[in-house]
């Protein structure tokens, strides 16, 4: 085994021990590998396969005694009713709109405030940076009674009503994404030269110059990292929208699947499936593609922060 | 550096302006005026109701009187919230550490097989942080049901007797976290592989050519390069898991017998469905300060580590 | 949750004749002024229910020329109290919601007081029974007009071949439709009995001892039977009782012959233990009947709706009323009471109970003889005693009569099947009854 170590050593280009030189060692430890990630990846992927298995099936097969894990009739018949009722793809499109707006405010808050906060300081600047963090431990469970208190007192005062509107959750969400994005973007922030904007500003490039231009490029997988996170928290979020959104045509798509189509002590679980399939494919698709910026930026801003 | 900047618009926009406009040019305005949307959100939306949520703390059941910290008191009195406490940190501590380790591990084989591989594992364990818990949570409630359990299922084909998934203490303790940990688990995994893969490959091979065997490589190489990210982990998803809502709702409701409550669920349970709002903030109340004891412990540690380094 | 506009241009032709003529509207229509209503409504879980509830209200909106909104609002996962609550401290929200048992009377300053039309139709309708009265009218104060939507009895459900097999009852011959009941030997021993016999069978009664409202109904139906209050009318305890201690023995043998993970069984929990086949008898209004009926046809052909087991204090059944309730910051609360008059009549009674297909039940005395209970089947009949035509037990609800604001925790902390558990488990008697006071010395506050 040392050996084989000291073989490799000697090949500074290789990251890891090619495969004519691979000990049995070496081998035994891959097939290891291979054997535990099936057992994980059982583990990890058993609830979305049993969603899917469930999403295919009749209400009276989901409710017969045959073997839960088989499909003895398939039928695309929740997928067809979900997608062609109204209400469900009024879900759907609040959530998308939702969660992109807010994934534009909340990077627009961040990254400016990251940028002030790690670079230009000012008086309180590092209390502000703590206090930012601090934000983090305050859970939403605590906040949605005095925000109700809140809301009551603009709509007396201003004529706004914030209570039953899809639009209210671009102002809540802010409040569970920023300090996250805020946090790792000083983190990155932190991490890029001086040498570098000090070169710009004697230059004479202006702080919103030296941001846009210099900073941002730089940043961008931090900031890619930071907009996935946020639109991961925004799709999901469940607690906000339950507490403060009603009518079906405000709904965001995991409230609305739990509150229609589970009626009194009735649940439509084919539906359900089918609804929270659909629900978690967006996010599914953004990971597919992003997921190596989003590893890189989450890490680099998380470590040096 | 504070030097340069000062000087650095000034020098070209030149010196004739009125006072208010040096102002508006001085690096610390500036940099207050970018910061101020978010001294703006956090204040009105975060700071301003959580100091709402203090005062109604103090309030009496009605929301009529003033009572100080009496609803604190009576807390203390009261065995249901010292369950709650233990069961919230033994749910958040033991969910924290399984996910700290399960990750650990998975992101160890996916270091171990080859680099091509790699994505398509890496994609594939993370699927359920990926889909939204209260999505995700209902397919284990379908899975846990007492009727139609898939698990039950399959553990009577092997002759075995049916699991009361959430209906005794022990196991409905062991299914909450169950979830927590499935949900978390991946976001670990993720993370300690990003940072598997920036520990220098020379450490290693330093350490074999002593001859360490791959346990002490994993000791004295692996974890203390490591220890940062794994406390940040660790520290975010205890925040996340000691505030859990979702989870033990959706599963449990806090059965049986208030013994799955987490802070979240019981302050709910007094709070909105028996209409005790004033308890119910003090109960969510509690978890801030111990929350804030465990993320200085862990964010001391890290900036003195990172001063040594 | 649907929600759907009604427009005051889209008259319906031909609706059929409106049942005002009995009680005066308080509400004067104005030519176009009649302005908007927003309603909050329970979201009926049977197909079609909403639709005509919808009509109903519109039919109403047409002709008093008012802009009607409604959602319609789950009472899973509470969404609805968790909207209650919201719009009580928000002091905005719908004009008229709906509110199930202890909400009137959580929010008795918030509320309109509805003797002006409850008076009426009491009148017209007969009198709704003792726990309507007792959940919906506070000081002399009627918080809101009983609501058919929602509104049902938890009595048990029982199948009618594994009854006959295993316990050797003939529950239609017990409940004959169209007949009285013959239910003398229906006390709680023999009810004991039969949960043995089944459970040996391995067909278990399904009953929860969660702490959602099925298993709180249920627990509370039998410690009425047995007399035993938590805490009297006047509010003090009295848990150290000699009823308590029958009711809560009785229970802990009960539940030996229940599912051992009953303890965390939700309210829809029983509905699937009754639908896969399994139970033999549920405690449930007939939702679960309803879905077997679509999934499961021979489970529902096999079942009966009928009363409670007896026991020494009489026979009682749970019953959840529901209220439509109007918030006082409401602009248009006098347009929302000629809703409610033209909801109550007879005939938009007899509508809404048509669509739930008997599920729902009105609260008033002279509303439980439609034709929809004795019709539906299959097997027909199986919801005839439903509705307890012959007022032959005892409509109550769990945690009464102690002052609401006691009963209320006593009821959604799920003190009663909490203490059955606790015993069942081996907790000595004394100890339980030591927590449990203790618990509620805690809901003394104010």
């Amino acid at each position: 085994m040392a050996d084989a170590a000291v073989a490799t050593a000697s090949d500074r280009a290789a990251s890891r021990p090619r495969y004519g030189s691979m000990s049995r060692d070496r081998r035994w430890a891959l097939r290891w590998s291979y054997f535990f990630l099936i057992l994980f990846a059982i583990f990890f992927l058993t609830p979305p396969i049993y969603m899917f298995i469930t999403s295919l099936k009749t209400s009276a097969e989901i409710s017969a005694e045959s073997n839960p894990w088989w499909v003895y009739n398939p039928t695309l018949s929740n997928y067809i009713e979900l997608l062609t009722q109204n209400t469900y793809l009024t879900f759907f499109r609040n959530s998308a709109i939702v969660s992109v707006i807010t994934v534009v405010i909340t990077m627009t808050i961040s990254v400016i405030a990251a940028f002030a906060l790690a670079r230009m300081r000012f008086w309180g600047s590092a209390t502000l940076a703590t206090g930012v963090f601090l934000t983090y431990l305050i859970p939403e469970t605590l906040l949605f009674i005095p925000l109700f208190k809140m809301f009551a007192w603009v709509n007396e005062t201003f004529g706004i009503q914030l209570m039953n509107n899809w639009w209210t959750m671009l102002i809540l969400y802010p409040t569970l994404t920023v300090p996250f994005a805020t946090w790792i973007m000083i983190g990155y922030f932190a991490s890029i030269p001086k040498e570098l904007d000090e070169a710009a500003l004697i230059d004479g490039a202006t702080w919103m110059q030296t941001l846009t231009k210099i900073f941002i490029p730089v940043a961008l997988p931090g900031i890619i990292a930071a907009t996935i996170f946020t639109f991961t928290v925004s799709w999901a979020q469940f607690l906000y929208p339950l507490a403060f959104t009603t009518s079906t045509t405000e709904l965001v798509l995991p409230v609305g699947i739990i509150t229609t189509l589970i009626k009194g002590d009735v649940f439509n679980w084919g539906q359900i499936m089918t609804g929270a399939l659909l629900g978690a494919a967006p996010p599914l698709i953004i990971y597919a593609f992003l997921m190596d910026y989003y590893i890189a930026g989450l890490t680099a801003g998380a470590t040096k922060g | 550096m504070a030097d340069i900047a000062a000087r650095g618009p000034a020098a070209v926009t030149g010196d004739s302006r009125s006072g208010l406009h040096k102002l508006m040019q001085r690096k610390s305005t500036i940099a207050f005026l970018m910061a101020l949307p978010l001294i703006v959100l956090i204040l009105s939306l975060v700071a301003y109701p959580a100091g709402y949520a203090i005062y109604l703390a103090m309030l009496n059941k009605g929301m009529t009187r003033f009572v100080g910290l009496g609803n604190f008191d009576f807390l203390f009195g009261r065995e249901t919230f010292w369950m709650v406490v233990y069961q919230s940190c033994l749910f958040a501590i033991t969910a924290v550490i399984f996910k700290a380790i399960i990750g650990f591990v998975v992101a160890h084989f996916v270091h171990n097989i080859p680099s091509k591989g790699q994505r398509k594992w890496r994609g594939m364990l993370l699927v359920p942080w990926v889909i939204p818990p209260a999505m995700s949570t209902l397919a284990w409630l379908w899975l846990f049901d007492p009727s139609y359990s898939a698990f039950n299922w399959i553990l009577a084909n092997f002759g075995i007797d049916r699991v009361p998934w959430l209906g005794e203490t022990g196991w409905a303790r062991f299914s909450v976290i169950l979830v927590n940990v499935w949900i978390g688990a991946p976001f670990f995994m993720i993370m300690y592989l990003a940072a598997l893969k920036s520990v220098p490959e020379q450490l290693y091979e330093a350490a074999s050519i002593d001859g360490a065997t791959w346990w002490q490589r994993i000791w004295y190489v692996t974890l203390p390069m490591m220890r940062n990210i794994i406390a940040i982990t660790a520290l975010f998803s205890l925040i996340v898991t000691f505030a859990n809502f979702d989870i033990v709702r959706v599963l449990t409701k806090g059965d049986p017998l208030n013994t799955t409550h987490v802070f979240a669920t019981w302050a709910f349970r007094v709070g909105i469905e028996s209409g005790d709002i004033p308890l119910g903030s003090a109960v969510s109340l509690f978890m801030v300060p111990i929350l804030a004891v465990a993320a200085t412990f862990i964010l001391r540690d890290i900036s003195k580590r990172g001063s040594e380094v | 949750m649907v929600s759907r506009k009604v427009s005051r241009r889209r008259f319906v032709a031909g609706t059929t004749a409106v049942s005002t003529a009995l009680v005066a509207a308080p509400f004067v229509r104005g030519a176009y002024a009649a302005g908007k209503l927003t309603l909050g409504l329970w979201d009926h879980w049977v197909p079609g229910a909403n639709k005509t509830s919808e009509a109903l209200i519109r039919e109403w909106a047409d002709k008093e020329k008012v802009e009607v909104t409604i959602d319609y609002i789950t009472s899973q996962g509470n969404k609805l109290l968790l909207t209650i609550a919201a719009e009580a401290q928000a002091k905005s929200g719908h004009d008229m919601l709906s509110m199930a048992h202890w909400l009137p009377a959580r929010y008795p300053d918030q509320l309109v007081a509805m003797n002006d039309i409850v008076e009426p139709l009491i009148k017209q309708n007969g009198a709704p029974n003792g726990t309507v009265e007792y959940l919906g009218k506070v000081n002399g104060k009627w918080l809101g007009v009983p609501c058919t939507i929602g509104s049902q009895i938890k009595g048990p459900c029982s199948r009618i071949d594994l009854m006959k097999q295993h316990a050797g009852i003939d529950v239609q011959a017990m409940y004959p439709v169209g007949a009285p009941p013959k239910a003398d030997g229906w006390t709680l021993d023999a009810f004991l009995k039969a949960a043995e016999a089944c459970q040996k069978a391995n067909h278990p009664f399904g009953i929860g001892l969660g702490t959602t409202s099925d298993s709180v109904d249920t627990a509370g139906a039998f410690f009425h039977s047995f007399g035993a209050e938590l805490v009297n009318a006047k509010g003090d305890i009295t848990v150290k009782s000699d009823n308590v201690r029958k009711a809560l023995d009785y229970c802990k043998r009960l539940t030996g012959f229940l599912p051992e993970d009953a303890p965390s069984w939700d309210d829809a929990s029983n509905n699937k233990w009754l639908v896969s086949g399994r139970g033999a008898l549920i405690m449930n209004p007939p939702s679960a009947w309803a879905v077997a009926k679509r999934d499961a046809p021979k489970v529902a052909e096999q079942c009966w709706s009928h009363g409670f087991p007896s026991g020494p204090a009489g026979r009682f059944a749970p019953y959840i009323p529901f209220f439509w309730n109007v918030w006082t910051f409401s602009k248009n609360a006098s347009a929302a009471k000629s809703l409610l008059v033209h909801l109550s009549s007879r005939t938009s009674a007899e509508k809404l109970v048509v669509a739930s297909g008997g599920y729902d039940l009105p609260a008033w005395e002279k509303f439980t003889d439609f034709k929809t209970w004795a019709e539906e089947a299959p097997p027909k009949g199986t919801l005839y005693h439903y509705p307890n035509p012959y007022n032959h037990q005892k409509l109550s609800i769990a945690a009464s009569p102690a002052p609401h604001k006691i009963a209320e925790q006593i009821y959604t902390q799920g003190i009663m099947p909490q203490m059955i558990v606790r015993h069942h488990k081996g907790e000595a008697m004394e100890k339980t009854l030591d927590w449990a006071s203790r618990e509620i010395e805690g809901f003394m506050r104010n």
